[in-house]
């Protein structure tokens, strides 16, 4: 049978592509290598046969259109916990709870940041929904603009010039700035600092002194910023998708890894399994990265010029996962149940973080490391039994390459950093453990075929969006080989489970062919 | 009346020097008062030891813009530059890679670190040099205020979208790339070698508080790339007689035109009356009237110390102090009793005539970076150091050596608040001595006089904030239309008649006299006057 496009990969990307495309009545085909949907957002086995959310653990991203473009809510997307409550930990024992842009101390009391935080963030979210406009669409384009774009371009200038002189030339300023600056020119570094400086900073190999990482929080912050707990783990939301696309029409088959790509008259035509297989379709989207999806083609059919760009991509996975099986809920004296289940951030000031990509930058383990940790299983208690919980530890600023190299030692080594940082909330912590797993840049990397391991598929700093995302040239969706298309985290807007590249790309695959038909 | 003037120029670095030159063209009555005994700022000659002339703050000589340098007619009043054409980074190993600015010798001496990098220089040096043409025609230009829209501003915003454009896609792509990414990224595209990689990134962080990985370096390259000596784009010259020269020839044309200058005359603080400024008032008491007034001084200098703070708005002020100006380098002179003795180099090698350096690796200057971040000098420290004396015998006794060392990093304040004064200056300057005594063997007994200069140093000698070079970070959001502060880009400020023309103001630091030239231009639109030059005088 010969399709109207085959999807590799059934990443959230993936999966967001194959539901436009088979809800316009296009035959599609996901290839998935592994036995579940979701990539880096699926559940899988934690330890002691638990499954959990194993690499992203939090739903933030994921605007209202795009899930009801994509029919999620009809299938099965439901959260355990909607907006949970960012807990900026604090080593003095004073832990301050974030709620949108309200802050103030666990125990009620009013935080002294409270007034600077809110102005801080909220303009941060005014900013966010002027870059809104531009995630949902292809980037503006460098060659020549159609009427259609360069309206929409002016109604973007109209919008930063509408928020006011003022806060437009701010807008200008921050633009390009640094997340360090930026937050200590309005509050005094600490931990109300260091977890707005995180989400500037999470998943990539930057520390918050970089220029650029205003546009990285910015991005965060789009649509206000907030976290959800999807029920069942992410797996859970990925199943979701998983169902949308299959109501939709889609076809997803599991354990089918792609060989190679078949290639006709410059064109590409199909693709050709691992196990023998041969798929024939009419084009094929691509959630992996740009080089490994110009393996699977062949780089002999991309020039010189293209080839280098696509190798000189940035993807360089600075973020491991720990995972750990407890017999018992943590506690943390001062903290709630409700803010237990919460987002807890280990991230004490903007200068330990930057410490703490230092050593990352010379391939060393972290000794502070700084931490973004859910325990899913106190608001969905049907992911364990017995009492057990799972605490999923994202931990930032972790060498792809470390130093010593990868090995069991290292391994438990980061875990042990962890169990400690993790000690100074909780002094139970390291004696609740019963199994525990790590999962390095490296680990990530061949988990789910991510480059470096990393979460965006190629670093989001400036010279690396936009237009320059994931390369000049290739910032379209298209590859310069007819019917070959980028659908995945390396493309425009970017990493997160925002499904917008998927649905970007399903659009301009949707226009194209339409095109390709008409002529 | 002795103290009324047309135009009261407030510090005689180059750039008010430059300001108040074309003011003084025009036909204005122009006085310049300089707080030290001296002209020049950080650009000087000063005689410290005797018989030894410092060039003690700035150095080398290559960006000062040759459109200034064609209309004040520099070269008549004494400027010479003289070009080095080459240069070299020691390396631990005790080689060493040299730089020549003759194209073979460079491509032969690449090919004995790495025969990849000889191409890839070649496509490195096309690609620099194209930014430097796009970039250089907005040196001596005005920035658009886009969020104010006059019709000079949407005038301006189109010329640059045209010219940005005409680059074509693919150089649209590239540009935008290379102004966003920092210096280490940008050279590990092209290079494989780390010492050339090393000896290039220098230019990336010369004078900021960024890393060789922070983004933004790569525009902080081009800073120092587009400069030219003799039509020669990227050179570097000395001034003969060292920096002072520069300074001594921008005098010299100032008070051809007519101009004043008082040494030793500090401001205290700017006179305004109903949102106007009105003059000066020295600290000796003396009161001097003029409608327009120009401040050399550093916006946070000018606007934040002498400025009564009822006379702007909190917004404004608030802009001003969050402008970064932060102290990462400081300078070491030394006075030598001869010429040290590299061990990697040949005795008489012609790179020793140029730019040294001895940090041999990008890892090795982002982990000097890292210190600085942490309150402290470089362990490490990268550092230019010259022996102009090679080049201009004048500036030493016969025979005798000085040389010129600029340290980067050292940060302005010293972790755990310690004083820069007493034994950290001394720990400093040994850090840096030990450093080339690995490489020059014998060199610390050569010294016969040394000048340290803490970032402290430099601000309370030369009124750098922090000891900043460029008067303000160069980062994105201090360029173009956000330099010094957002909606102030066209030099003027909220008082009106008072104008910045120094470095803290578009293009930017550097001995290049643009902004003391674009400060003139639009001071003199605003009194409706020309200026008789094609640059100053054009209509923006």
């Amino acid at each position: 049978m010969r399709y109207d496009s085959i999807v590799i990969g059934a990443g959230h990307n993936g999966l967001a592509a194959a539901i436009l495309l088979a809800k316009q009545g296009k035959s599609v085909l996901v290839l998935e290598k592994n036995a579940v949907p979701g990539g880096m957002a699926a559940n899988g086995e934690i330890a002691d046969g638990i499954q959990g959310p194993q690499l992203a653990h939090l739903m933030g991203g994921l605007g209202k259109s795009e899930i009801d473009a994509l029919d999620l809510k009809r299938h099965g997307l439901t959260f355990a916990a909607q907006s949970v409550p960012t807990i900026a930990l604090d080593e003095s024992g004073r832990h301050v709870v974030l709620q949108g842009s309200e802050a103030s101390f666990a125990d009620g009391g009013a935080h002294p940041d409270a007034a600077a935080f809110k102005t801080l963030r909220d303009r941060m979210v005014r900013f966010a929904d002027k870059l809104a406009t531009l995630t949902q669409r292809p980037p503006p384009r460098l060659d020549g603009i159609d009427l259609r774009e360069a309206a929409s371009l002016a109604g973007l200038a109209f919008g930063i010039r509408g928020m006011g002189k003022t806060d437009a030339r701010e807008f200008m300023r921050v633009l390009l700035s640094n997340a360090y600056d930026a937050i200590l020119d309005e509050i005094d570094d600490g931990v109300v600092a260091g977890a707005l400086g995180l989400d500037a900073v999470m998943g990539g190999h930057i520390g918050p002194r970089s220029p650029g990482t205003v546009l990285t929080l910015m991005y965060r912050s789009i649509g206000g910023g907030a976290r959800h707990i999807p029920a069942g783990g992410m797996g859970g939301a990925m199943r979701a998708f998983e169902a949308s696309a299959q109501a939709a029409g889609a076809e997803i088959r599991y354990g089918a890894g792609v060989h190679t790509m078949i290639v006709e008259d410059d064109r590409v035509a199909g693709v050709l399994l691992t196990d023998g297989t041969e798929i024939r379709s009419a084009s094929v989207l691509s959630s992996l990265d740009p080089r490994s999806t110009m393996m699977l083609a062949g780089p002999a059919h991309f020039d010189a010029e293209m080839v280098r760009r696509i190798r000189k991509i940035r993807a360089k996975g600075c973020t491991a996962k720990v995972n750990l099986v407890l017999n018992d809920a943590p506690r943390i004296e001062g903290l709630t149940a409700g803010q237990m289940a919460g987002r807890l951030l280990v991230a004490p000031s903007l200068n330990r973080m930057e410490l703490a990509f230092n050593r990352a930058k010379y391939g060393e383990l972290p000794e502070d490391p700084i931490l973004e940790v859910t325990i899913p299983s106190l608001a969905d208690p049907a992911l364990t039994t017995d009492g057990k919980h799972i605490l999923s530890a994202v931990v930032q600023y972790t060498p792809y390459e470390l130093k010593d190299g990868w090995s069991d030692k290292t391994r438990a080594a980061l875990a042990n950093a962890v169990i400690t940082a993790l000690a100074r909330y909780d002094s139970g912590m390291a004696g609740r453990v019963t199994a525990q797993q790590v999962l390095t840049p490296m680990d990530i990397e061949t988990l789910t075929g991510a480059p470096g391991g990393h979460w965006h598929h190629g670093e989001m700093i400036a010279d690396q969006m936009l237009m320059l995302r994931p390369a000049p040239g290739i910032d379209r969706y298209a590859l310069p080989l007819g019917g070959l298309y980028l659908c995945g985290a390396s493309c425009h807007p970017g990493g997160d489970v925002t499904a917008l590249p998927g649905c970007n790309a399903a659009r301009v695959v949707l226009a194209q062919e339409t095109r390709r038909a008409a002529a | 009346m002795a103290n009324r003037y047309d135009a009261i120029v407030v510090g005689a670095g180059h750039n008010g020097l430059t300001a108040a030159s074309y003011l003084a063209r025009s036909g204005l009555k122009v006085l310049v008062v300089e707080r030290n005994d001296y002209i020049g700022g950080a650009a000087v000659s000063r005689e410290l030891h005797p018989g030894w002339t410092y060039s003690n703050c700035s150095y080398v000589c290559s960006l000062l813009r040759p459109e200034v340098q064609r209309e004040l007619d520099l070269p008549r009043h004494g400027l010479q530059v003289i070009p080095y054409e080459s240069g070299a980074t020691f390396m631990r190993n005790g080689d060493y890679f040299a730089y020549y600015s003759d194209h073979d010798a460079l491509r032969r001496e690449i090919a004995r670190h790495s025969k990849k990098d000889v191409d890839a220089y070649d496509r490195y040096s096309r690609f620099v040099t194209r930014q430097c043409r796009f970039i250089k025609p907005l040196l001596m230009r005005t920035p658009p205020d886009p969020v104010r829209l006059k019709p000079r501003d949407i005038q301006e915003m189109l010329y640059l979208a045209r010219r940005f454009h005409d680059l074509g896609p693919r150089e649209m792509a590239d540009t935008l790339r290379f102004w966003t990414m920092s210096v280490g990224e940008f050279l590990d595209d092209f290079f494989e070698s780390d010492v050339i990689k090393a000896h290039i990134a220098g230019s990336g962080i010369i004078g900021t508080g960024l890393g060789v990985y922070s983004p933004g370096t790569a525009y902080v390259l081009l800073h120092h790339y587009m400069g030219e000596v003799d039509g020669s784009i990227g050179a570097w010259g000395f001034t003969r007689g060292g920096m002072g020269g520069v300074s001594a020839a921008l005098a010299s044309a100032f008070r051809e035109a007519g101009g004043e200058i008082r040494t030793g005359s500090a401001i205290e603080k700017f006179l305004v009356n109903g949102g106007r400024v009105t003059g000066v008032v020295l600290e000796n008491g003396d009161e001097i009237t003029a409608p327009t007034v120009v401040s050399n001084m550093d916006v946070r200098r000018t606007f934040l110390k002498h400025v009564d703070s009822d006379d702007l708005s909190d917004d404004f002020k608030k802009a001003v102090r969050r402008f970064k100006i932060r102290g990462s380098s400081g300078k070491i002179n030394v006075a030598l009793d001869g010429a040290p003795d590299f061990i990697a180099a040949p005795k008489n090698a012609a790179f020793l005539k140029g730019d040294l350096h001895a940090s041999d690796s990008l890892e090795e200057l982002d982990r000097a970076y890292d210190d600085w971040k942490a309150g402290r000098w470089s362990q490490e420290p990268y550092f230019d150091m010259l022996i102009p004396t090679y080049i201009d015998p004048t500036m030493a006794p016969p025979g005798k050596h000085m040389m010129t060392l600029f340290v980067q990093y050292a940060p302005y304040e010293l972790a755990g608040g310690e004083s820069w004064d007493g034994p950290n200056r001394e720990a400093f300057a040994d850090t840096v001595i030990d450093k080339i005594e690995r490489h020059a063997p014998g060199f610390r007994d050569l010294i016969v006089h040394k000048e340290v200069r803490t970032p402290w140093d430099i601000e309370r000698e030369v009124g750098l904030t922090e000891g900043n070079i460029f008067q303000g970070e160069l980062t994105f959001d201090q360029l173009l239309f956000n330099r010094p502060v957002p909606g102030y880009a066209d030099y003027r400020s909220p008082i009106k008649g008072l104008y910045v023309c120094g470095s803290s103001s578009h293009p930017g630091g550097g001995v290049m006299a643009a902004p003391g030239a674009n400060a003139a231009r639009e001071i003199l639109g605003d009194l409706g006057r020309q200026s008789g030059s094609n640059s100053v005088g054009r209509a923006a």
